[in-house]
Protein backbone atom coordinates (compact mmCIF):
# COMPACT_ATOMS: atom_id res chain seq x y z
CA UNK A 1 0.00 0.00 0.00
CA UNK A 2 1.27 3.43 -0.92
CA UNK A 3 2.01 5.71 2.02
CA UNK A 4 0.60 8.74 0.23
CA UNK A 5 -1.84 8.68 -2.66
CA UNK A 6 -2.83 11.90 -4.33
CA UNK A 7 -5.52 11.78 -7.01
CA UNK A 8 -6.59 14.67 -9.22
CA UNK A 9 -5.65 17.31 -6.69
CA UNK A 10 -6.85 20.79 -7.65
CA UNK A 11 -6.22 24.02 -5.88
CA UNK A 12 -6.99 27.62 -6.75
CA UNK A 13 -6.32 30.91 -5.01
CA UNK A 14 -9.27 32.96 -6.20
CA UNK A 15 -9.14 32.81 -10.00
CA UNK A 16 -5.56 31.62 -9.99
CA UNK A 17 -5.54 27.87 -10.63
CA UNK A 18 -2.33 26.87 -8.90
CA UNK A 19 -2.58 23.07 -9.01
CA UNK A 20 -4.27 21.39 -11.97
CA UNK A 21 -5.01 17.76 -11.52
CA UNK A 22 -2.01 16.47 -9.65
CA UNK A 23 -1.77 12.69 -9.28
CA UNK A 24 1.09 10.78 -7.71
CA UNK A 25 1.94 8.21 -5.07
CA UNK A 26 4.63 7.93 -2.47
CA UNK A 27 5.77 4.47 -1.37
CA UNK A 28 7.30 3.70 1.99
CA UNK A 29 11.00 4.63 2.04
CA UNK A 30 10.71 6.84 -1.02
CA UNK A 31 12.81 9.97 -1.11
CA UNK A 32 11.11 12.19 -3.61
CA UNK A 33 12.67 15.42 -4.84
CA UNK A 34 10.30 17.96 -6.31
CA UNK A 35 11.91 20.47 -8.60
CA UNK A 36 10.56 23.20 -10.83
CA UNK A 37 10.56 26.93 -11.41
CA UNK A 38 9.39 29.37 -8.76
CA UNK A 39 5.61 29.79 -8.73
CA UNK A 40 4.96 26.35 -10.22
CA UNK A 41 2.96 25.23 -7.18
CA UNK A 42 5.52 23.07 -5.35
CA UNK A 43 4.95 24.62 -1.95
CA UNK A 44 1.19 24.65 -2.36
CA UNK A 45 1.25 20.97 -3.26
CA UNK A 46 3.37 20.06 -0.23
CA UNK A 47 1.27 22.22 2.09
CA UNK A 48 -1.92 20.61 0.80
CA UNK A 49 -0.65 17.20 1.90
CA UNK A 50 -0.44 18.32 5.51
CA UNK A 51 -3.58 20.47 5.46
CA UNK A 52 -1.89 23.85 5.59
CA UNK A 53 -3.87 24.59 2.43
CA UNK A 54 -7.41 23.46 1.69
CA UNK A 55 -7.74 21.95 -1.76
CA UNK A 56 -10.70 22.44 -4.10
CA UNK A 57 -10.82 19.02 -5.62
CA UNK A 58 -9.23 15.59 -5.54
CA UNK A 59 -8.34 12.98 -2.95
CA UNK A 60 -5.44 12.69 -0.56
CA UNK A 61 -4.89 9.38 1.21
CA UNK A 62 -2.31 8.92 3.93
CA UNK A 63 -1.50 5.29 4.75
CA UNK A 64 -4.64 4.22 2.92
CA UNK A 65 -6.97 6.59 4.74
CA UNK A 66 -8.38 9.59 2.85
CA UNK A 67 -8.63 12.83 4.84
CA UNK A 68 -10.04 14.62 1.82
CA UNK A 69 -12.02 12.73 -0.79
CA UNK A 70 -13.03 14.32 -4.08
CA UNK A 71 -12.59 17.75 -2.56
CA UNK A 72 -14.64 16.99 0.56
CA UNK A 73 -12.81 17.07 3.87
CA UNK A 74 -13.45 14.46 6.57
CA UNK A 75 -14.10 15.20 10.22
CA UNK A 76 -11.37 17.16 12.06
CA UNK A 77 -10.23 14.10 14.03
CA UNK A 78 -9.80 12.08 10.83
CA UNK A 79 -7.79 14.92 9.28
CA UNK A 80 -5.68 15.25 12.40
CA UNK A 81 -4.98 11.53 12.59
CA UNK A 82 -3.84 11.49 8.96
CA UNK A 83 -1.72 14.62 9.08
CA UNK A 84 -0.11 13.51 12.36
CA UNK A 85 1.70 10.86 10.33
CA UNK A 86 3.68 13.64 8.70
CA UNK A 87 6.19 16.18 9.90
CA UNK A 88 7.16 19.32 8.06
CA UNK A 89 10.31 21.40 7.79
CA UNK A 90 9.95 24.95 6.48
CA UNK A 91 12.22 27.19 4.47
CA UNK A 92 12.18 29.77 7.27
CA UNK A 93 12.67 27.13 10.04
CA UNK A 94 9.78 28.54 12.10
CA UNK A 95 11.36 27.63 15.41
CA UNK A 96 9.61 29.05 18.47
CA UNK A 97 11.84 32.02 19.35
CA UNK A 98 10.79 32.19 23.00
CA UNK A 99 11.72 28.58 23.73
CA UNK A 100 15.13 26.98 24.12
CA UNK A 101 16.20 24.30 21.68
CA UNK A 102 15.19 21.63 24.18
CA UNK A 103 11.78 23.20 24.76
CA UNK A 104 11.26 23.62 21.01
CA UNK A 105 11.69 19.86 20.72
CA UNK A 106 9.68 18.90 23.78
CA UNK A 107 6.66 21.18 23.61
CA UNK A 108 4.65 19.19 21.07
CA UNK A 109 5.19 15.69 22.53
CA UNK A 110 4.41 17.04 26.01
CA UNK A 111 1.24 18.74 24.78
CA UNK A 112 0.25 15.50 23.06
CA UNK A 113 0.73 13.67 26.36
CA UNK A 114 3.31 11.25 24.91
CA UNK A 115 4.26 8.57 27.35
CA UNK A 116 7.71 7.90 25.90
CA UNK A 117 10.83 9.17 27.58
CA UNK A 118 10.79 12.61 26.02
CA UNK A 119 14.06 13.78 27.53
CA UNK A 120 15.91 10.75 26.18
CA UNK A 121 14.46 11.32 22.73
CA UNK A 122 15.52 14.95 22.85
CA UNK A 123 19.09 14.09 23.66
CA UNK A 124 19.20 11.34 21.01
CA UNK A 125 17.83 13.57 18.30
CA UNK A 126 20.02 16.53 19.18
CA UNK A 127 22.98 14.22 19.01
CA UNK A 128 21.80 12.97 15.64
CA UNK A 129 21.70 16.50 14.22
CA UNK A 130 24.97 17.39 15.93
CA UNK A 131 23.60 19.96 18.36
CA UNK A 132 23.85 18.31 21.79
CA UNK A 133 25.74 21.33 23.08
CA UNK A 134 22.96 23.73 22.14
CA UNK A 135 20.18 22.27 24.27
CA UNK A 136 19.79 25.42 26.35
CA UNK A 137 20.36 27.92 23.54
CA UNK A 138 17.62 30.08 22.10
CA UNK A 139 17.03 29.94 18.33
CA UNK A 140 18.18 33.53 17.84
CA UNK A 141 21.68 32.63 18.96
CA UNK A 142 22.03 29.84 16.38
CA UNK A 143 23.16 30.01 12.77
CA UNK A 144 20.60 29.31 10.04
CA UNK A 145 22.03 25.85 9.47
CA UNK A 146 21.82 25.05 13.17
CA UNK A 147 18.26 26.35 13.36
CA UNK A 148 17.20 24.18 10.45
CA UNK A 149 18.78 21.13 12.07
CA UNK A 150 16.84 21.90 15.26
CA UNK A 151 13.68 22.18 13.15
CA UNK A 152 14.34 18.72 11.68
CA UNK A 153 14.90 17.26 15.15
CA UNK A 154 11.72 18.94 16.37
CA UNK A 155 9.73 17.36 13.55
CA UNK A 156 11.22 13.94 14.36
CA UNK A 157 10.11 14.18 17.99
CA UNK A 158 6.57 13.37 16.85
CA UNK A 159 7.74 10.12 15.21
CA UNK A 160 6.41 10.97 11.74
CA UNK A 161 6.26 8.30 9.08
CA UNK A 162 6.81 10.90 6.41
CA UNK A 163 8.81 14.12 6.45
CA UNK A 164 7.98 17.01 4.15
CA UNK A 165 10.66 19.60 3.38
CA UNK A 166 9.88 22.88 1.65
CA UNK A 167 13.16 24.28 0.32
CA UNK A 168 14.95 23.55 3.59
CA UNK A 169 18.21 25.14 2.47
CA UNK A 170 16.97 28.08 0.41
CA UNK A 171 17.16 30.56 3.29
CA UNK A 172 20.70 29.52 4.20
CA UNK A 173 24.07 30.98 3.32
CA UNK A 174 25.67 28.64 0.77
CA UNK A 175 28.33 27.46 3.21
CA UNK A 176 25.62 26.27 5.64
CA UNK A 177 23.55 24.16 3.25
CA UNK A 178 25.90 21.20 3.52
CA UNK A 179 25.30 20.52 7.20
CA UNK A 180 21.53 20.44 6.65
CA UNK A 181 21.71 18.28 3.51
CA UNK A 182 23.95 15.89 5.44
CA UNK A 183 21.27 15.41 8.13
CA UNK A 184 18.68 14.81 5.41
CA UNK A 185 20.95 12.34 3.69
CA UNK A 186 21.39 10.46 6.97
CA UNK A 187 17.61 10.29 7.33
CA UNK A 188 17.29 8.95 3.80
CA UNK A 189 19.84 6.27 4.61
CA UNK A 190 17.76 5.29 7.62
CA UNK A 191 14.87 4.87 5.18
CA UNK A 192 12.80 7.79 6.31
CA UNK A 193 10.12 8.51 3.74
CA UNK A 194 10.64 12.07 2.55
CA UNK A 195 9.28 14.56 0.05
CA UNK A 196 11.72 17.37 -0.55
CA UNK A 197 11.00 20.49 -2.56
CA UNK A 198 14.46 21.70 -3.47
CA UNK A 199 16.70 23.70 -5.76
CA UNK A 200 19.64 21.52 -4.75
CA UNK A 201 20.03 19.50 -7.93
CA UNK A 202 22.99 17.63 -6.48
CA UNK A 203 20.85 16.43 -3.59
CA UNK A 204 17.96 15.49 -5.90
CA UNK A 205 20.33 13.52 -8.06
CA UNK A 206 22.31 11.68 -5.42
CA UNK A 207 19.85 11.14 -2.55
CA UNK A 208 16.38 10.95 -4.09
CA UNK A 209 15.08 7.79 -5.70
CA UNK A 210 12.39 9.70 -7.59
CA UNK A 211 12.44 13.17 -9.05
CA UNK A 212 9.30 15.06 -9.96
CA UNK A 213 9.43 18.10 -12.23
CA UNK A 214 6.54 20.56 -11.79
CA UNK A 215 5.71 23.52 -13.96
CA UNK A 216 2.59 25.67 -14.19
CA UNK A 217 0.69 23.68 -11.56
CA UNK A 218 1.26 20.32 -13.24
CA UNK A 219 3.59 17.39 -12.89
CA UNK A 220 5.33 17.57 -16.22
CA UNK A 221 7.59 14.61 -15.74
CA UNK A 222 8.65 12.17 -13.04
CA UNK A 223 11.20 9.40 -12.91
CA UNK A 224 14.41 8.19 -11.37
CA UNK A 225 17.18 10.76 -11.10
CA UNK A 226 18.98 9.05 -13.99
CA UNK A 227 15.92 9.23 -16.20
CA UNK A 228 15.01 12.78 -15.36
CA UNK A 229 18.46 14.31 -15.35
CA UNK A 230 20.06 11.98 -17.94
CA UNK A 231 17.25 11.73 -20.43
CA UNK A 232 14.51 14.32 -19.92
CA UNK A 233 11.52 13.79 -22.23
CA UNK A 234 9.83 17.17 -22.24
CA UNK A 235 11.02 20.48 -23.60
CA UNK A 236 10.04 22.28 -20.41
CA UNK A 237 12.12 19.86 -18.33
CA UNK A 238 15.08 20.27 -20.65
CA UNK A 239 14.83 24.07 -20.53
CA UNK A 240 14.59 24.06 -16.74
CA UNK A 241 17.53 21.68 -16.33
CA UNK A 242 19.63 23.64 -18.80
CA UNK A 243 19.16 26.72 -16.65
CA UNK A 244 19.62 24.99 -13.30
CA UNK A 245 22.40 22.49 -13.87
CA UNK A 246 25.73 24.19 -14.08
CA UNK B 1 14.69 72.48 57.77
CA UNK B 2 12.65 70.09 59.88
CA UNK B 3 9.84 72.54 59.41
CA UNK B 4 10.16 72.48 55.64
CA UNK B 5 10.13 68.73 55.76
CA UNK B 6 6.90 68.52 57.71
CA UNK B 7 5.12 71.39 55.98
CA UNK B 8 6.11 70.76 52.36
CA UNK B 9 7.83 67.48 51.63
CA UNK B 10 5.85 65.20 53.89
CA UNK B 11 2.47 66.21 52.43
CA UNK B 12 3.91 65.78 48.96
CA UNK B 13 5.13 62.29 49.77
CA UNK B 14 1.67 61.51 51.08
CA UNK B 15 0.30 62.86 47.82
CA UNK B 16 2.76 60.62 46.00
CA UNK B 17 1.17 57.65 47.78
CA UNK B 18 -2.11 58.56 46.11
CA UNK B 19 -0.27 58.78 42.79
CA UNK B 20 1.25 55.34 43.27
CA UNK B 21 -2.00 53.82 44.47
CA UNK B 22 -3.78 55.06 41.35
CA UNK B 23 -0.91 53.86 39.20
CA UNK B 24 -0.99 50.32 40.57
CA UNK B 25 -4.77 50.02 40.52
CA UNK B 26 -4.91 51.33 36.96
CA UNK B 27 -2.10 49.05 35.70
CA UNK B 28 -3.30 45.91 37.44
CA UNK B 29 -6.82 46.25 36.08
CA UNK B 30 -6.28 47.88 32.68
CA UNK B 31 -3.65 45.43 31.39
CA UNK B 32 -5.90 42.34 31.65
CA UNK B 33 -8.90 44.39 30.55
CA UNK B 34 -6.92 45.62 27.53
CA UNK B 35 -6.07 42.02 26.74
CA UNK B 36 -9.74 41.03 26.87
CA UNK B 37 -10.51 43.93 24.54
CA UNK B 38 -7.87 42.63 22.11
CA UNK B 39 -9.56 39.24 22.17
CA UNK B 40 -12.91 40.94 21.55
CA UNK B 41 -11.51 42.90 18.59
CA UNK B 42 -10.19 39.65 17.11
CA UNK B 43 -13.34 37.72 17.96
CA UNK B 44 -15.18 35.84 15.26
CA UNK B 45 -18.40 37.22 16.71
CA UNK B 46 -18.78 40.39 14.66
CA UNK B 47 -20.78 42.22 17.34
CA UNK B 48 -17.96 41.86 19.90
CA UNK B 49 -15.32 42.94 17.46
CA UNK B 50 -17.39 45.90 16.39
CA UNK B 51 -18.23 47.07 19.92
CA UNK B 52 -14.64 46.70 21.09
CA UNK B 53 -13.37 48.66 18.11
CA UNK B 54 -15.83 51.50 18.73
CA UNK B 55 -14.92 51.54 22.41
CA UNK B 56 -11.20 51.73 21.66
CA UNK B 57 -11.71 54.43 19.07
CA UNK B 58 -13.66 56.61 21.48
CA UNK B 59 -11.33 56.13 24.44
CA UNK B 60 -8.22 56.84 22.41
CA UNK B 61 -9.79 59.60 20.39
CA UNK B 62 -10.91 61.84 23.25
CA UNK B 63 -8.86 63.46 26.03
CA UNK B 64 -8.42 61.49 29.22
CA UNK B 65 -9.10 64.70 31.13
CA UNK B 66 -12.50 65.03 29.48
CA UNK B 67 -13.30 61.40 30.32
CA UNK B 68 -12.33 62.01 33.96
CA UNK B 69 -14.48 65.12 34.16
CA UNK B 70 -17.43 63.24 32.74
CA UNK B 71 -17.06 60.34 35.18
CA UNK B 72 -16.43 62.52 38.24
CA UNK B 73 -18.74 65.46 37.56
CA UNK B 74 -20.78 64.70 34.49
CA UNK B 75 -22.48 61.44 35.40
CA UNK B 76 -23.87 62.71 38.73
CA UNK B 77 -25.57 65.51 36.80
CA UNK B 78 -27.70 63.19 34.67
CA UNK B 79 -31.30 63.82 35.72
CA UNK B 80 -32.98 60.89 37.45
CA UNK B 81 -30.11 58.41 37.61
CA UNK B 82 -27.33 60.88 38.42
CA UNK B 83 -27.57 60.41 42.17
CA UNK B 84 -26.81 56.70 41.79
CA UNK B 85 -23.74 57.50 39.68
CA UNK B 86 -22.05 59.59 42.34
CA UNK B 87 -19.06 57.66 43.63
CA UNK B 88 -16.01 58.56 45.62
CA UNK B 89 -13.78 60.93 43.60
CA UNK B 90 -10.74 58.74 43.81
CA UNK B 91 -12.69 55.63 42.87
CA UNK B 92 -14.21 57.52 39.96
CA UNK B 93 -10.78 58.66 38.85
CA UNK B 94 -9.47 55.07 39.04
CA UNK B 95 -12.36 53.95 36.90
CA UNK B 96 -11.59 56.66 34.34
CA UNK B 97 -7.93 55.71 34.15
CA UNK B 98 -8.74 52.02 33.87
CA UNK B 99 -11.26 52.51 31.08
CA UNK B 100 -8.92 54.79 29.18
CA UNK B 101 -5.71 52.82 29.59
CA UNK B 102 -7.39 49.52 28.77
CA UNK B 103 -8.02 50.93 25.29
CA UNK B 104 -4.34 51.81 24.86
CA UNK B 105 -3.17 48.44 26.12
CA UNK B 106 -5.64 46.75 23.78
CA UNK B 107 -4.04 48.51 20.82
CA UNK B 108 -0.57 47.55 22.01
CA UNK B 109 -1.51 43.87 22.37
CA UNK B 110 -3.24 43.89 19.00
CA UNK B 111 -0.02 45.17 17.46
CA UNK B 112 1.85 42.39 19.26
CA UNK B 113 -0.50 39.77 17.83
CA UNK B 114 -0.14 41.14 14.31
CA UNK B 115 3.63 40.98 14.59
CA UNK B 116 3.64 37.19 15.02
CA UNK B 117 4.69 35.42 11.85
CA UNK B 118 2.18 33.04 10.31
CA UNK B 119 4.95 30.46 10.24
CA UNK B 120 4.53 30.16 14.02
CA UNK B 121 0.92 29.06 13.64
CA UNK B 122 1.87 26.68 10.84
CA UNK B 123 4.72 25.10 12.78
CA UNK B 124 2.39 24.62 15.75
CA UNK B 125 -0.26 23.08 13.54
CA UNK B 126 2.01 20.56 11.82
CA UNK B 127 3.33 19.55 15.24
CA UNK B 128 -0.23 18.67 16.23
CA UNK B 129 -0.83 21.44 18.76
CA UNK B 130 -4.47 22.36 19.26
CA UNK B 131 -5.66 25.94 18.76
CA UNK B 132 -5.76 26.61 22.49
CA UNK B 133 -2.31 25.07 23.06
CA UNK B 134 -0.97 27.22 20.24
CA UNK B 135 -2.48 30.34 21.75
CA UNK B 136 -1.24 29.63 25.26
CA UNK B 137 2.19 28.27 24.54
CA UNK B 138 3.24 29.97 21.32
CA UNK B 139 1.25 33.10 20.59
CA UNK B 140 0.61 34.81 23.94
CA UNK B 141 4.18 34.59 25.26
CA UNK B 142 5.45 36.13 22.03
CA UNK B 143 2.71 38.74 22.00
CA UNK B 144 3.57 39.90 25.52
CA UNK B 145 7.25 39.96 24.69
CA UNK B 146 6.69 42.12 21.61
CA UNK B 147 4.36 44.40 23.57
CA UNK B 148 6.74 44.87 26.50
CA UNK B 149 8.55 48.06 25.32
CA UNK B 150 5.23 49.72 24.47
CA UNK B 151 3.73 48.64 27.79
CA UNK B 152 6.76 50.22 29.48
CA UNK B 153 6.18 53.47 27.60
CA UNK B 154 2.52 53.52 28.42
CA UNK B 155 3.24 52.86 32.10
CA UNK B 156 5.55 55.84 32.28
CA UNK B 157 2.90 57.98 30.63
CA UNK B 158 0.44 56.69 33.21
CA UNK B 159 2.65 57.84 36.10
CA UNK B 160 2.70 61.32 34.63
CA UNK B 161 -1.00 61.26 33.80
CA UNK B 162 -1.84 60.69 37.46
CA UNK B 163 -1.27 64.45 37.79
CA UNK B 164 -4.70 64.75 36.16
CA UNK B 165 -6.13 63.84 39.58
CA UNK B 166 -5.43 67.48 40.31
CA UNK B 167 -8.18 68.48 37.91
CA UNK B 168 -10.81 66.38 39.65
CA UNK B 169 -9.68 67.63 43.06
CA UNK B 170 -8.28 64.42 44.46
CA UNK B 171 -5.34 65.51 46.63
CA UNK B 172 -2.18 64.01 45.18
CA UNK B 173 1.45 64.98 44.70
CA UNK B 174 0.85 67.97 42.46
CA UNK B 175 -1.93 69.29 44.66
CA UNK B 176 0.36 69.51 47.69
CA UNK B 177 3.12 71.10 45.63
CA UNK B 178 0.68 73.70 44.39
CA UNK B 179 -0.52 74.40 47.96
CA UNK B 180 3.04 74.93 49.16
CA UNK B 181 3.90 77.16 46.21
CA UNK B 182 0.93 79.41 46.87
CA UNK B 183 1.51 79.55 50.60
CA UNK B 184 5.28 80.13 50.56
CA UNK B 185 5.60 82.11 47.32
CA UNK B 186 8.35 79.75 46.28
CA UNK B 187 8.62 77.57 43.20
CA UNK B 188 10.89 75.08 44.94
CA UNK B 189 7.99 72.67 45.69
CA UNK B 190 7.36 72.36 41.94
CA UNK B 191 10.91 71.15 41.47
CA UNK B 192 10.58 68.77 44.37
CA UNK B 193 7.39 67.41 42.79
CA UNK B 194 9.27 67.05 39.48
CA UNK B 195 12.04 65.17 41.27
CA UNK B 196 9.55 62.77 42.86
CA UNK B 197 7.88 62.05 39.51
CA UNK B 198 11.31 61.57 37.98
CA UNK B 199 12.34 59.09 40.67
CA UNK B 200 9.16 57.10 40.07
CA UNK B 201 9.57 57.01 36.30
CA UNK B 202 13.25 56.11 36.57
CA UNK B 203 12.49 53.20 38.89
CA UNK B 204 9.79 52.06 36.50
CA UNK B 205 12.14 52.34 33.54
CA UNK B 206 14.77 50.27 35.32
CA UNK B 207 12.17 47.65 36.17
CA UNK B 208 10.99 47.34 32.56
CA UNK B 209 14.55 47.25 31.22
CA UNK B 210 15.16 44.37 33.60
CA UNK B 211 12.03 42.62 32.33
CA UNK B 212 13.10 43.12 28.72
CA UNK B 213 16.51 41.64 29.44
CA UNK B 214 14.98 38.82 31.42
CA UNK B 215 12.80 37.88 28.42
CA UNK B 216 15.31 38.53 25.69
CA UNK B 217 15.46 34.88 24.62
CA UNK B 218 19.08 34.95 23.53
N1 LIG C 1 -1.61 32.17 0.05
C1 LIG C 1 -1.66 32.44 -1.28
N2 LIG C 1 -2.58 33.29 -1.77
C2 LIG C 1 -2.64 33.55 -3.09
N3 LIG C 1 -1.82 33.02 -4.00
C3 LIG C 1 -0.87 32.18 -3.58
C4 LIG C 1 -0.73 31.84 -2.20
N4 LIG C 1 0.29 30.97 -2.06
C5 LIG C 1 0.76 30.78 -3.30
N5 LIG C 1 0.07 31.48 -4.23
C6 LIG C 1 0.29 31.48 -5.66
O1 LIG C 1 0.30 30.13 -6.07
C7 LIG C 1 1.27 29.94 -7.08
C8 LIG C 1 2.18 28.81 -6.69
O2 LIG C 1 2.89 29.19 -5.53
P1 LIG C 1 3.86 28.20 -4.77
O3 LIG C 1 3.13 26.96 -4.45
O4 LIG C 1 4.42 28.95 -3.62
O5 LIG C 1 4.97 27.90 -5.86
P2 LIG C 1 6.47 27.37 -5.66
O6 LIG C 1 6.60 26.83 -4.28
O7 LIG C 1 6.63 26.35 -6.70
O8 LIG C 1 7.36 28.55 -5.88
C9 LIG C 1 1.98 31.27 -7.30
O9 LIG C 1 1.39 31.90 -8.41
C10 LIG C 1 1.65 32.02 -6.04
O10 LIG C 1 1.60 33.38 -6.30
MG1 LIG D 1 7.85 27.46 -2.71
Amino acid sequence: MALIEVQNLKKSFGDNEVLKNITFTVEKNDVIAIIGPSGSGKSTMLRSLIHLEEINGGTVKIAGEAFVEQGVYKRPDVIKKATAKMGMVFQQFNLFPHLTVKDNLELAPKMAGKKADIAAMTSDLLQKVGLSAKEKAYPKSLSGGQQQRVAIARALMMNPEILLFDEPTSALDPELTGEVLKVMKDLAEEHMTMIVVTHEMGFARSVANKVVFMDGGEIVEAGTPDELFGNPQHERTKAFLAKNLK
Amino acid sequence: MADYWSSVILPMLEGAQMTLLLFFIAIIVSVPLGFLLTLAVNSKIKLFSWLATIYITIMRGTPLLLQLLIICFGLPMIPGIGEYLTIDRFAAACLGFILNYAAYFAEIFRGGLLSIDKGQYEAAKVLGLTKSQTTRKIILPQMFRVALPSVANESITLIKDTALLYAVAVPELLHFAETAVNRDFSIVPYFIAGAIYLIMTIILTIFFKWLERRFKYE
